[in-house]
């Protein structure tokens, strides 16, 4: 492999694999061929090569299980309740929060309606006299 | 078939980020009534060009919201995606799990898809990222995934010590051939998982799915020189490593 010796290892790598793929030009392919010609040990890699890929590409084309489709359908959907569960837990913190404030805020604003209230403060007021009582018949 | 360990880690909520890659423009294919291509060249362009046409039509009606496309899509590919992720995991019960979450990343980021790349290697990139990942985070937990192989102890010694012979003639048909071909897979296969996992990826995409150079430059953005270098190493160590095996 003398020509193939000159190249650096990755180009060499590389011419090899394309050879095994079909995927040279022609006149790239006759040139590995012309190396694979003149050396024994080249040839044997490929041979070794070729047996290898015999195997691999022998192997049997794999099926999915037929309720493929279903399991992922069923997934998606689990994770979407559990994203809207895990939002609802996200957002219970606030909601409470929110409750509060307006109780807060209702509560305030019952204090001060009460204060300005004229009619509370005159049932309040000690120097409000009651109304003078009726005559005694 | 060895059944799920339960001690197995569960399967990680995916950070899409990480395995969806956006899809980048891509060359033109060549024409089917290209003159320069064989018959049989011209006959898988045409089959392309209708797979890419039937992908762009489901992908359109899935971001519309119609889940009978995503149906339609996950049948379309669900053998081919599984199978990429059996050979790679070397386990069912993974590979069924892990294939299922590709199709469930594709449901989630299909909005991210522009349709500027082709479906399929889109896909792809996505499934051999998430088979990647998965790989890197059982290493970190040192966690060691049965292959599925045959049991038998004399299954597994080499040639020499009496193991399992294989030899091209075993794929004869016949009852023994049958035999010879079981314990061929279950050997190939527990080679092949013993391989780097870049090794492994590409000879899983190019010999045994059959993928063109193409189709694997753009799933996994090696250069093309890389690319040939790089899967003649891999073709290289598991020659190696199938030699006791083979006469």
């Amino acid at each position: 492999m003398s020509a193939m010796a000159e190249q650096s290892p990755n180009e060499a790598d590389a011419l090899m694999s394309a050879y095994l793929d079909e995927e040279l030009a022609p006149e790239e392919a006759a040139k590995v061929e012309k190396l694979l010609a003149e050396s024994p040990e080249a040839r044997a890699e490929l041979s070794g090569l070729q047996n290898m890929l015999k195997l691999v590409k022998g192997l049997p084309e794999v099926e999915a299980p037929p309720d493929f489709y279903e399991k992922v359908a069923r997934k998606i959907r689990r994770r979407r309740i559990v994203s809207m569960e895990f939002l609802g837990l996200l957002i219970l913190p606030f909601q409470v929060l929110s409750v509060v404030l307006i109780l807060m805020v209702a509560a305030t604003y019952m204090l001060l309606h009460l204060d300005n209230d004229p009619s509370v403060k005159l049932e309040k007021d000690p120097t409000v006299q009651a109304p003078p009582a009726p005559p005694s018949p | 078939m060895t059944d799920p360990d339960p001690s197995a880690p569960t399967p990680r909520v995916v950070d899409l980020a990480a395995v969806v890659e956006p899809d980048e423009p891509e060359p033109a294919s060549p024409a089917a009534d290209d003159p320069n291509l064989t018959p049989a060249q011209r006959e898988e362009a045409a089959r392309r060009a209708e797979q890419d046409r039937r992908d762009r039509r489901l992908v359109r009606r899935l971001k519309e919201g119609d889940e009978r496309a995503f149906q339609e899509l996950v049948q379309t590919y669900q053998n081919r995606i599984f199978g990429l992720m059996l050979r790679m995991i070397s386990n069912r019960q993974e590979a069924e799990d892990l294939a299922q979450e590709v199709f469930i990343i594709v449901h989630r980021a299909i909005g991210t898809y522009r349709g500027e790349g082709r479906f399929y290697t889109w896909l792809y990139r996505i499934a051999s990222n998430t088979c990647k990942n998965r790989i890197k985070y059982l290493k970190s937990r040192n966690f060691h995934r049965s292959v599925e192989i045959e049991d038998s102890p004399q299954a597994q010694l080499p040639a020499a010590e009496g193991g399992a012979i294989v030899t091209f003639q075993s794929q004869v048909p016949g009852p023994e051939a049958t035999v010879e071909g079981k314990r061929m897979e279950v050997i190939v296969q527990r080679e092949l998982a013993a391989l780097d996992p870049e090794h492994r990826l590409l000879i899983v995409l190019r010999d045994v799915q059959g993928l063109s150079y193409q189709d694997i430059i753009r799933i996994t953005g090696l250069q093309e020189g890389t690319l040939k270098s790089r899967l003649h190493r891999a073709r290289v160590a598991l020659k190696e490593r199938l030699a006791p095996y083979m006469r």
